[in-house]
């Protein structure tokens, strides 16, 4: 039994067994090329098919058959000439083409006669003429180095074709796919089967889902297609928003505020393009799974590959220039002394501040700094790296005084001192009321390069402290939490010992025993 | 491979002439015009000859009609041209000019080797 084709030559349909359709279609092939310097090619090739068609048509008659066999290719091809009986009785002006060089004959393609797992490692070693083996040793060697070898495997299987027919199969060891090759391939079968017990399994495994498997991997496709269509859909509409639709201050907030202003557009972009292509691909793959569709087309995939890269160039690029915007860092202390008292109250301030745009809508002036509050109470998520620590340390001197040290970084230290001096903190004082502000403001716009504040709150022995709940948020290792037997009270009372501050609740108990 | 390269330079021209000749004679297909130069014993394969009928129709020295066949698609039959003709004329002259050189030549050559012979003796 032998698989055949339909044809179409000299607008004659021809059955052809498949091997014969392989000959054949070098064959033309050949003709063709050694005619494309003609100007009459097209003619000629179409004489020279017509006449092919008419000859399989004389032989199907004659010969009470349906099929046109290898042997009758052959025939034919040596009734017609090849090229190289051509080629003898050409002009001389024809001697002087030159031949397409050699190299162009070899192409890459997956060798899964030979193949470990998909024949990539084998279709590379033919490719680059070197043994299979070395390939692997090679490819095994590199899933150590971060296993990245995994990764380019899969890329590979997925971007070179399979060797299905004989031509291709030939072109992949780089033999010429010439009528001479094709003899020689039908005299001495040049494939040694000698597959890996993975490929047998990838073997069955396929079988599995070309069979029962199908559905399921169906039914995952599809999700993937939907899913993959609302990630898509809303990371075009992140990128739309970020790239202007929403107001910019936006930009102002954390992870957005490493970036620069002027980067924004370009490295969004690219970071855009580094997300969505990968989905994309994802699911174009779904859908050839779910539909049988054919293979994508191999032209927009490495289009999309070469994008995709491009994307993470830039990415990288903007990565690394944002990264040496962090190399040096800077900081500057600053005291400010604190009016005495013996008791303070520790807070931090829970009002907001109106955006810009609030503002502006509720006409408060923008150049009043206090008019801009308002009153919110709500538990408010930080979304920035912790940046404000606070300590309670005892006073040498027997004053009250606030320390502020501020650090920030950037590319030289004159800039990482500048960002530094940008940062703004607001501390009040009311009477014994100490109030803090829960969050870092730039005095003017910046991005965020690693801002800190530490505040040091320096009282002398014997003064208490309330502290609120608030307040013990940004306070380390000060064992707040044992100390609030009340859970429900506000405020816990502290005292400033030599020893640091403690429990009042529990210096009590120390003293009572 | 010297005499391989004039054999082709012969042949070239003599199959062009030949074609011609066949041509000449009336509408003809291209395999019969395999054919008639086989039983000529100008041996050569059918592909080299789409090429040089297709060269002699661009230069106006052939035509051809359509002709439709009982066996597959329509056929290509071949004929001269009023152009042909009178190259075909201009070539016959030549050709009797290239016979006599050759038969000249062929008569000085045999004499010179008859008068070694003659001189050996």
């Amino acid at each position: 039994m032998k698989k055949t084709l339909n044809i179409n030559i000299g607008n004659s349909i021809i059955h052809i067994e498949e091997d014969a359709y392989e000959m054949l279609t070098v064959y033309l092939n050949e003709v063709k090329q050694h005619f494309a310097k003609s100007a009459d090619d097209f003619e000629i090739v179409t004489d020279i098919e017509n006449r092919i068609a008419e000859m399989f048509g004389e032989m199907l008659n004659s010969q009470q058959k349906q099929v046109i066999n290898i042997q009758d290719v052959q025939s034919v091809i040596a009734q017609m000439g090849s090229v190289k009986d051509f080629e003898s009785s050409e002009e001389e002006e024809a001697e002087e083409y030159i031949a397409p060089p050699q190299f162009s004959v070899k192409k890459l393609y997956r060798d899964t006669d030979q193949a470990m797992i998909a024949g990539v490692c084998s279709g590379l070693a033919h490719y680059l003429d070197v043994e299979s083996r070395l390939v692997r040793l090679i490819a095994i060697a590199t899933i150590f180095l971060g296993g990245s070898g995994i990764l380019a495997y899969v890329v590979l299987w997925i971007m070179i074709p399979r060797a299905v027919t004989k031509a291709e199969k030939m072109t992949m060891r780089g033999e010429e796919a010439n009528l001479r090759g094709f003899a020689n391939s039908y005299l001495q079968p040049l494939v040694h089967h000698s597959r890996g017990f993975i490929a047998e399994f990838l073997d069955v495994l396929g079988n599995f889902i070309n069979g029962t498997g199908k559905v399921i991997f169906k039914i995952i496709a599809a999700g993937i297609i939907a899913f993959g269509s609302i990630a898509i859909l809303s990371l075009i509409v992140i990128l739309a928003a970020l790239l202007g639709i929403w107001d910019s201050n936006i930009y102002q907030l954390f992870p957005l505020s490493i970036i620069n202003q002027e980067y924004i557009t370009v490295s969004m972009f690219a970071a855009f393009i580094v997300c969505v292509i990968p989905v994309l691909a994802l699911v174009l793959f779904s859908v050839r799974v779910a539909f049988n569709s054919r293979p994508m087309n191999k032209s927009l995939s490495f289009g999309l590959l070469i994008i995709w890269l491009a994307g993470v160039a830039v990415t990288t690029f903007y990565v690394v220039k944002i990264g040496s915007e962090f190399k040096e860092g800077a900081e500057f202390t600053q005291v400010n002394d604190v009016k005495t008292f013996q008791t303070y109250t520790l807070n931090i301030d829970r009002t907001r501040f109106f955006t810009k745009e609030d503002s502006l809508r509720y006409s408060i002036d923008p150049g009043n700094y206090n008019g801009r509050r308002i009153l919110t109470d709500l538990d408010h998520n930080f979304d920035a790296p912790r940046n404000i620590r606070l300590n309670i340390e005892k006073s040498e001197n027997g004053k009250t005084s606030l320390s502020q040290y501020y650090k920030a970084r950037g590319k030289t230290f004159e800039v990482a001192l500048k960002n530094a001096q940008n940062i703004h903190y607001d501390f009040l004082q009311h009477d014994s009321l100490l109030t803090f502000s829960p969050m870092l403001q730039f005095a003017k716009t910046g991005n965020w390069r690693g801002q800190e504040v530490d505040l040091t709150l320096k009282v002398p022995v014997g003064t208490k402290l309330n502290i609120s709940k608030d307040f013990s948020r940004y306070l380390d290792g000060y064992g707040y939490w044992d100390c609030n037997h009340d859970s429900n009270s506000e405020f816990t009372a502290w005292k400033m010992t030599d020893a640091g501050i403690k429990c009042e609740h529990e210096e009590a108990e120390n003293n009572g025993e | 491979m010297i005499a391989e390269n004039t054999q082709t330079q012969m042949r070239k021209g003599i199959l062009e002439y030949c074609v011609l000749l066949i041509i000449s004679r009336g509408e003809i297909y291209a395999s019969d015009i395999i054919a008639e130069l086989k039983s000529a014993r100008l041996l050569v394969v059918e592909g080299t000859l789409y090429p040089l009928l297709t060269r002699l129709k661009n230069n106006g020295l052939l035509s051809y009609n359509w002709v439709e066949s009982t066996s597959g698609p329509p056929r290509k039959y071949y004929l001269l041209t009023e152009k042909g003709k009178s190259i075909l004329g201009q070539l016959d002259s030549t050709w009797q000019e290239l016979a006599y050189a050759i038969n000249t030549s062929k008569k000085v050559a045999d004499n010179e080797t008859k008068d070694q012979i003659n001189l050996n003796k």
